[in-house]
């Protein structure tokens, strides 16, 4: 849940930073947001055999 | 000084939107407060959402019981930690006012606040190299 809140202000920040008009700031969003959720569930799959010390 | 589009830059100082300041002045209330910098160059809805990102996320740093991490010696990551926490501008200042942001080691969320408090400080950070950018022309 703060994985998904987290990616959520960063990609609505970028999507601001980035790009100037509604429906390109829009499809950044998604795009962001998907890479940043998605990212970090697959960096975990990964992590997954890496026992903890 | 560089001339851009929504600006007016010369010796004397940087003119946008209601405000005229010489730039260093504008890049420090743009690091003080966030979103003030972009508000000052005329550009109120980008303004209100940087701000309300940055706000939130140091805010909920804070709930989650995240540290204001300060230098400390002998942990060199510290310091760049730091120059991240510093980044919050008048929220990280307030917030030490009021003796918030101390943290909570044990907290199972801490890391988690830790997370959000850095990341909103380089998102403060990245505000202030926006507004730069706005100012010299190389961004509209």
């Amino acid at each position: 849940m703060l994985l998904v809140v987290q990616a959520a202000l960063i990609a609505v920040f970028f999507a601001f930073l980035w790009k100037r008009d509604a429906a390109e700031r829009l499809r950044y969003l998604i795009k962001v947001f998907a890479a940043l959720v998605l990212g970090a569930v697959a960096l975990g799959w990964l992590m997954f055999p890496i026992p903890r010390p | 000084m560089p001339r851009c589009e929504a600006t007016v830059s010369d010796a004397q100082g940087v003119r946008g939107g209601r405000a005229a300041l010489p730039e260093p002045v504008l890049l420090a209330l743009s690091w003080l407060v966030p979103g003030l910098g972009h508000l000052l160059l005329g550009r109120r809805l980008r303004a209100a959402v940087f701000a309300a990102v940055v706000v939130a996320g140091f805010v909920i740093g804070l709930a989650l019981q995240g540290e204001l991490i300060l230098p400390q010696a002998g942990d060199p990551l510290s310091y760049l930690a730091a120059i991240a926490t510093v980044g919050n501008g008048i929220l990280f200042i307030v917030a030490k006012l009021l003796g918030l942001g101390d943290g909570v080691v044990t907290a199972a969320s801490y890391e988690y606040g830790n997370s959000f408090l850095l990341t909103a400080g380089m998102m403060n950070l990245l505000l202030v190299l926006d507004v730069h950018d706005i100012v010299v022309g190389r961004k509209e």
